[in-house]
Parts: C-alpha cells; structure tokens; sequence
C-alpha cells in the first residue's frame, strides 16, 4: 500500500515524467482480478459449466444485459439531464439541489430495493392502497430501476462538471446561427460532455452488472446470481471465478466503446476554456418545474425507501450502537477516497503518455469493478496469505516460526480490497478531468516559461480539481456502502455502517436496518458538504478574475 | 503542501488501523486475559448477548469476524495454519460440510461436549455439532386452505395447487437443503420431479424472503408457502400491526409428521483445525450447548433448541413445538446440495 499511497502524488508533480510509479500502483490494484483470472483459468474442469450452458447461461447473459441496459438508460437520461439544470440554468433551491442530488448514492441499491419491494409486494402498503393497481417492483426492469435510482449521481456527478466548464462560445454561436435551445443541446452541449457521461455510464454498467443483493431480493436472474450459485451452491469457486472473467470481458466492451466515445469527441473540444457559460435563468413556473423534476428523483431513491425503513424503524427500536461503526466506516471511507483520488490522477497522467504499458495497466485496474466484491475478496486473500506464505521461509530462518498474520485482517487488506475493486471510480472520472487539458495548453504554458511544475499546477490543477473531487467522492461512497470484501477482510470486533444494516436486512429485520442506512447518506453527507463549499468559493474566486 | 498533509494523514491512519488486529494478537500471546477467535456465518446481532453471557461466564473474552459462509471458508483455507479462527459457526449443514471438505475443522470428542444432543445433528466424522435448529416448514392461508388439505412437502407439487405456491428463489440456502434432503430421501429423478412440479405450480416467479412469502398468503396472492419457522414467529412477535395480520392470516404446519418428518436445518460449530486456543474453543462450544445459550436462541431468534428440557419464554415458538423432525443425518444435506442446485437449474426454479 505504501507504494500506491507515495507514488500518486510524486507523479502528480512530475507530470507525465514519473508514469512508471504510477503503472506499478495500478497493476498492484489489478493484482487480485489478475489473481482472479489465474484461478479461473488454471482450476479443475468439471462439467459445471456444461451443465450452466445447457440449462440457465442463456438467461444469465440476457437478463445481465436487461438489468445493465434498464440501468444506463436510467441513469443516462436522469444524470444528464439534471447535471445540465445544475450546471447551466438557474431555477429556486438549485445550489442546495448541487449537492444534495449526489446522495442517493448512498443508499446502498439492496437497501433501495428491500424497501421499494416491501412497499409494493402483494399486502405492501402501495399494493393495498391501490387495489393491487401499482406494480411490484421486481424482476429485471425492477432491479434496473433500482439501480437508475440511486446510482444516476455517477452521471449526473460527471455530465454537471463537465457541463459546468464547457466554453459557452459554441452553444450561443449555434443559437446565434437560430438553433431551437434543445437543437442546440443536442448538437453542442451533449457532444462536448459526451467522455464524462460515458465515463458515468461504464460505472453505472459495470456496478449493475457485478451487483448481487439488489438482483438476487428482486429475482432477477443476471450473471453475478449465476456465480455467486456456482460458489455456494455448487461449491466450485473455480467455476465462480470463471464466471467471473465473463464479466471481465464484458467490462473491457464496456470501457472500450467508452474510449471511442472520447475518440469522436476529441473533435469538438478543441478549444481550451474561455468564456465562462451563462446560466439560463428559468423564471415562473419552469423554474418550480425544474426544482421538481430535481425532487422526484431525490425521493424515489432517498426519501420513500429510507422513509419506509424509517417507519419500520419506530416499531422495532434498534439498541445498536452504532457510533463506532460510523467512524470506522468514515475512516476507511476517507482513507480510501484519498488514496485512490491520488491514484487516479496518477494513471490519468500515466494515460496521456499514451504508453502501451500504461494503458493496459490503467485498464487493468478498472477491471476490479465489474466483478462481485466477494469474488474480488478472494483474489486479495490470495495475495496476502500468498505472501505471507512467501516470506514463511525467511521468517522461519530468523525466528524459528511462520510468518505472523499480519497481513490479512487488517485495515490494510481492507483498503487494498477497495482500491481494486473501486480503482475505476477513480481512474474514469479523473481521466476524464484531465482529458479538458489539451496537449495545445501545455504547449502555451511551456512556451511562456513554465517548469512542467507549474504547468501542471497553475494550468493543469485549476481544470482538473473539480473531477478529481468528484473522483474522490465516488470513491468514498462506494467504501461506505462496500459489504462483501469488508465483511471478511475487516478485523475482529470491527464493524461498519454498511455491516450492521446488512446483518438486520439478511434477517428481514428492515426496521432494525434503517438507521444504520440513514447514518450512512448522513455520514456521506459530511465531505459533501465541505467538497460543495469548497468547490463553490473556487468557482466564485473563478468569476472574479 | 495540502496534498503532502493528506498523504501523511492517510499514512497515519491507515497505519493505526494496521495495528489494531496486531493488538488484539499480542493481547492474546502477552496477557492473562484468556480469548477465544470466532468466524461466524451468522448475521443476528442478537448473538451479542449470547458471547457477553460467556464471558460473564467463563472469563473468555469473545473476538468476532462474522461473514457470508463460503467467505469465511476460503479465508480460513487461504490463511491455513496461521489463521487466527478457534470456531467455525455456519448457518446451513452444506457449508459445515464444506468447510470439513477443506480441513478447516479439528476432529472433536463430542461424546462429553454434545452429549445430550440427538445423534443425527452431529458430524457422523466428528468434525462438528448443530446447536440451533431451523424447519423448513409449509404455511397455509386460514381462510383458503382447510386442515389436512396439505401434510406433506410432496403434496407440494400436487396439480391442485397449480397457481397457489409462493416460494422464494432456489439460491436461497434453506431451498438448497430442502431439495437435499427430497434427493436423500427418494432419489434424484423423484426429486426433480417434484421441483418441476412446483415451479409448475407457482402463484408467481420467485421473490423476496420468507416473510414476503406470508405476506403472499394474506394478500391473497397463494394459497401455501415455504418459509422458516422463525420468520412466522417474527411476523407474529412483529411490533407492526400489518405483520400481525399477514402472520395471523396463515397456519404453520409441520410437515410430514406420520412419515420422515419435517426438513430442518442447522446452525453448527465445529473447533478449527489450527486454533491457536482450542481449550477456548471447547468452552464456546459447551456454551453453545447450555441451557442458558439454548435459551436465549429461543428467545431472540426463535431457533428450536437441540437439548431438552431448556426453559424459555416465547409463546409463539412454545406454541409451534413439539415437531417431528427428520431423523436423517443434517450432514447428508452437504452430500447432496450439488445435486439439488443442478436439479434446480434444470426445472428452471430461478
């Protein structure tokens, strides 16, 4: 961990100078998928995966695609289009809305859908109230909506920043040229922030993809429930883990119809920043229409389903202390964040080298986020009791006994868990940041004097802080809502938010499962609030030049 | 200068979280004070209670990792002899058998430890005991459904109920060893037949967990449903009104009370091969086994104690028992929960 933690910022001062740190943190966040992979394809064959093909396979791959496809779509059109309210209109409660819509993303999807099930099941309250009228929410369109409901902050995180620091000069040079606003939207605006919301897009695909809880509470019958049956139920870990590499494969698809994105983007982003952009002001009723259209999914995803908990929560009062928890999930949550927010600029400088190497490692350590946690869990204990087993000799030379357990079980294996699983929260969003500086600045600042130093400080940074934040940010929610990795990587006696709600939720007990889901949106809220503050006085700083 | 700041407060912090497992180590080699490290597949919060009453009795301070079973199996493998675990704790007989399967347990004399417990909950090798039972059991809507309609698991599967079973997805552990036990009883071709046709006569595709079962039977969307014993007991013991209700709407039935009796399953503990405290280890387990343990299973999760004569206060449990329950060893259920997952596969029980 040590090599990631000093590696990330040094190549971030020497710019594109130091890429080889950067290449060995992101293979090291590879390692366990690569493990995984190992595993895979060097295991026993049974007839297993005979068996799968002539039976469930096909509907695993159709309904993973349906659960996936549901979820981009969702997201897709949610985060876009409140990231361009946010970003370029004006309307009442807008900067509160700025950061606030970021926190469904707190809400843990299995916590949505528990919820969300349990108020439309047959004899639900929903169900009840309507004569049966309103759908039960479930199956693959159920789990795709959940997902589009609590996972569309990573597009609209995304499409909001990029939004923001688009050159207004194209958008009224079309509308000067008598573009209808949405014709130029279309043609302007959505092209040139097209890399971020695809960044968003791949996160989102990817999350649904390797989800379990949310799909197997729903009955939707996707890829992850295939391995995740040939694990316990078959008891074949090599088969889950070929199952595993499905994913994988699928999430290279996924990362590279992204890249071909940013390819046929490149285009129109040519220019660097020149004019900040102009907010449309939305008066009267557009403006209250824009603050609801900006509620609707707030409460969808927020308020009705940890309301519901909530509600359950006042008949099954929980005597859980619940304070440790939620330190120890904000400390790894910050820890986590940071780290990987430095890593992901590292490899986003390490990217633009366009080295070959470079970017198959970048690529590498995204992958972790397509696979189930607890399958990526498997590839960090093997590489820790691997060690551990490796240095057995030469411990035993000096002290006559094996080597102590010091590496799995500790917070370290834990922040090592996270960082590969959640590298490309990280790596997307950052890469993205940095794709708004074009090779032309760094010419103009070099020619005017400036060491490679300051170029990245005075040029590059200003640009790039706000995606980096928003990386960071990712990367801390995704830690506080992480269950299957920590649940067996976490040291004894430590329990976090996350923990504690999934014990009560596996028993059914929602109510005794709200407050630890609420604690976690409330806990997510905290850096929020100082990211917003601080994002908001530099942009206000911004406007002063 | 931030950046610098930040990198070395993450260094702090994540080297301060490094030390606490190592303290928890050095505690158990340096000190008197005598700990016993537990792996636990099971997720109550309420087993809390059950560890302070062992420390309160014994002195033997408690360490927990609990997680999903199949994990704590492959992190106890992949530690091997170094691993930390004393006791094993897993919710399903399968993955005991499992974990048997990887070496994880020590063979234990539970002639003295589990001696008052029935022989066909312990490990017939000697590698692990059950010390809470779970049934499998059939729930009937109140209203629909007249006694003796149904008795048995195989009437499940009978045409008249064609569009009036609600039961949840075969991933579901408790599903697995249901199908288990049908293979063990009356062979794999029965078995599948049987599967098929239940999934012939599901009210609709798999959903939610047990208790969105019942909840099924009082909205009038089945007729009978599968479900735990304990998730009827919670439903009924619920402090909602509408969980009242949906428990009320609906009789528990044992099944097959005149012939094999019904399907349980259990919550097993077994000592782990390299445990660095097996004479802890063994107290836990004889904990385990007390009527003061068995007690507050009954009373916090409503799990079916394996000992007689433990008192305990919960009218609902109280009111379900006593039961017949199949007498077949639990740990033929590991033997053939692969089976059962591929007969599942086949009948296209999603």
């Amino acid at each position: 961990m040590a090599v990631t933690g000093t590696a990330a910022p040094r190549a971030a001062q020497k710019g594109f100078n130091a890429t080889s740190l950067a290449v060995v943190a992101a293979l090291i966040c590879a390692a366990p998928i690569l493990v995984v992979a190992w595993i895979a394809l060097t295991g026993d064959t049974g007839d297993y995966l005979a068996h799968l093909a002539q039976t469930r396979l096909p509907t695993y791959l159709t309904h993973s695609a349906y659960v996936a496809g549901v979820a981009a779509l969702g997201t897709g059109l949610l985060g876009t289009s409140l990231g361009w309210l946010i970003a370029r209109t004006q309307f009442p409660g807008r900067e509160f809305l700025g950061w606030v819509l970021i926190l469904p993303l707190a809400v843990p999807a299995y916590v949505a859908a528990y919820a969300w099930l349990d108020l439309s099941t047959a004899g639900g309250p929903l169900y009840t109230a309507t004569n049966g009228l309103f759908p039960t929410i479930r199956g693959s369109w159920g789990a795709g909506l959940m997902f589009s409901l609590v996972l569309y902050p990573y597009v609209y995180l995304l499409a909001r920043d990029a939004f923001a620091s688009q050159s207004a000069d194209v958008y009224d040079a079309a509308r000067t040229l008598g573009s209808a606003p949405w014709h130029a939207f279309m043609h302007t605006a959505l092209p040139m922030a097209r890399p971020a919301i695809a960044a968003g897009l791949a996160l989102v695909m990817m999350e649904s993809l390797a989800d379990y809880g949310t799909v197997s509470h729903l009955g939707a019958p996707t890829l992850s429930i295939g391995l995740v049956r040939a694990w316990s139920g078959a008891g074949s870990l090599v088969d889950a883990a070929r199952l595993s590499l499905v994913l994988v494969v699928v999430a290279l698809f996924i990362f590279g119809l992204e890249r071909a994105q940013r390819r046929r983007a490149r285009s129109v982003t040519g220019s660097g920043k020149t004019r900040p952009p102009q907010r449309f002001v939305l008066g009267g009723w557009k403006g209250i229409a824009a603050l609801l259209f900006c509620l609707l999914p707030l409460a969808l995803g927020m308020f009705i389903p940890l309301g519901r908990l909530a509600y359950l929560a006042l008949s099954e009062p929980s005597t859980t202390d619940l304070l440790d928890a939620s330190l120890n999930s904000l400390t790894l949550a910050i820890t986590a964040a940071i780290i990987a927010a430095a890593l992901g600029l590292s490899t986003a400088y390490a990217l633009r080298s366009k080295g070959i190497i470079a970017t198959m490692s970048a690529r590498a350590a995204g992958l972790g986020y397509a696979v189930p946690g607890a399958v990526a869990a498997v590839g960090v204990i093997a590489i820790l009791s691997g060690t551990q087993q490796i240095l057995d000799p030469i411990w035993r030379d000096l002290t006559g006994a094996v080597f102590p357990i010091l590496l799995t079980g500790g917070a370290a294996a834990l922040i090592f868990a996270y960082l590969s699983r959640f590298a490309a929260a990280a790596i997307g969003p950052a890469e993205s940041a940095l794709s708004r500086v074009t090779p032309a600045l760094d010419g103009a600042a070099r020619t005017l004097g400036a060491t490679p130093l300051q170029t990245a400080r005075l040029v590059h940074w200003p640009l790039i802080v706000g995606g980096l934040t928003s990386a960071g940010l990712l990367v801390f929610v995704e830690v506080l809502k992480e269950l299957p990795a920590t649940m067996i990587l976490r040291p004894f006696n430590y329990d976090t938010l996350a923990v504690i709600a999934h014990s009560y939720a596996a028993d059914e007990r929602l109510g005794e499962a709200a407050m630890p889901s609420i604690l976690i949106t409330l806990v997510a809220l905290l850096p929020m609030v100082f990211v917003a503050r601080y994002l908001s006085s530099r942009s206000a700083g911004g406007q002063d030049r | 200068m931030k950046f610098a700041s930040a990198v070395l407060a993450t260094a702090a912090l994540t080297l301060s979280a490094c030390s606490q497992p190592d303290s928890a180590t050095s505690d158990t080699i340096q000190s008197e004070q005598r700990v016993v490290n537990v792996f636990s597949a099971r997720h109550y919060r309420s087993d809390e209670h059950v560890y302070a009453a062992f420390t309160a009795a014994t002195g033997i301070d408690v360490n927990l990792i609990g997680a999903n079973g199949d994990q704590l199996i492959e992190r106890v493998r992949a530690d091997g002899e170094r691993s930390p675990a004393d006791v094993i704790i897993t919710v399903d007989a399968a993955r005991l058998h499992r974990a048997e399967e990887a070496g994880l347990f020590a063979r234990t004399d539970f002639s003295q430890l589990a001696a008052n417990v029935d022989d066909h909950l312990i490990d017939p090798d000697g590698y692990w005991v059950g010390f809470t039972m779970r049934a499998r059991v059939i729930a009937y809507s109140a209203d629909r459904v007249a006694e003796g309609d149904i008795t048995t698991y195989e009437q499940l599967a009978d045409p008249r109920w064609a569009g009036r079973v609600c039961i949840r997805e075969s991933g579901n552990a408790y599903n697995q060893s249901l199908m288990a036990t049908m293979v063990a009883k009356s062979g794999e071709e029965a078995a599948e037949a049987w599967a098929a046709g239940i999934v012939a006569n599901m009210a609709r595709p798999p959903q939610g967990g047990d208790r969105d079962q019942l909840r099924g039977i009082a909205a009038g969307i089945c007729d009978v449903a599968v479900v735990n014993h304990y998730y009827y007991a919670m439903l009924a013991n619920s402090g909602q009104e509408a969980d009242q209700d949906a428990a009320a709407a609906s009789v528990l039935l044992f099944p097959n009370q005149d012939d094999s009796g019904a399907h349980v399953n259990i919550s097993g503990v077994g000592i782990a091969a390299n445990a660095p405290h097996s004479a802890e280890a063994r107290e836990l387990v004889a904990f385990l086994l007390s009527a003061d343990a068995q007690r507050l299973f009954a009373e916090m999760t409503h799990e079916v104690p394996v000992i007689d004569g433990v008192e305990w206060d919960n009218a609902v449990l109280e009111a379900m028992l006593p039961f017949r329950e199949d007498q077949r060893n639990v740990s033929e259920l590991g033997d053939h929960n692969a089976t059962a997952q591929r007969i599942f596969d086949r009948v296209g029980w999603q």
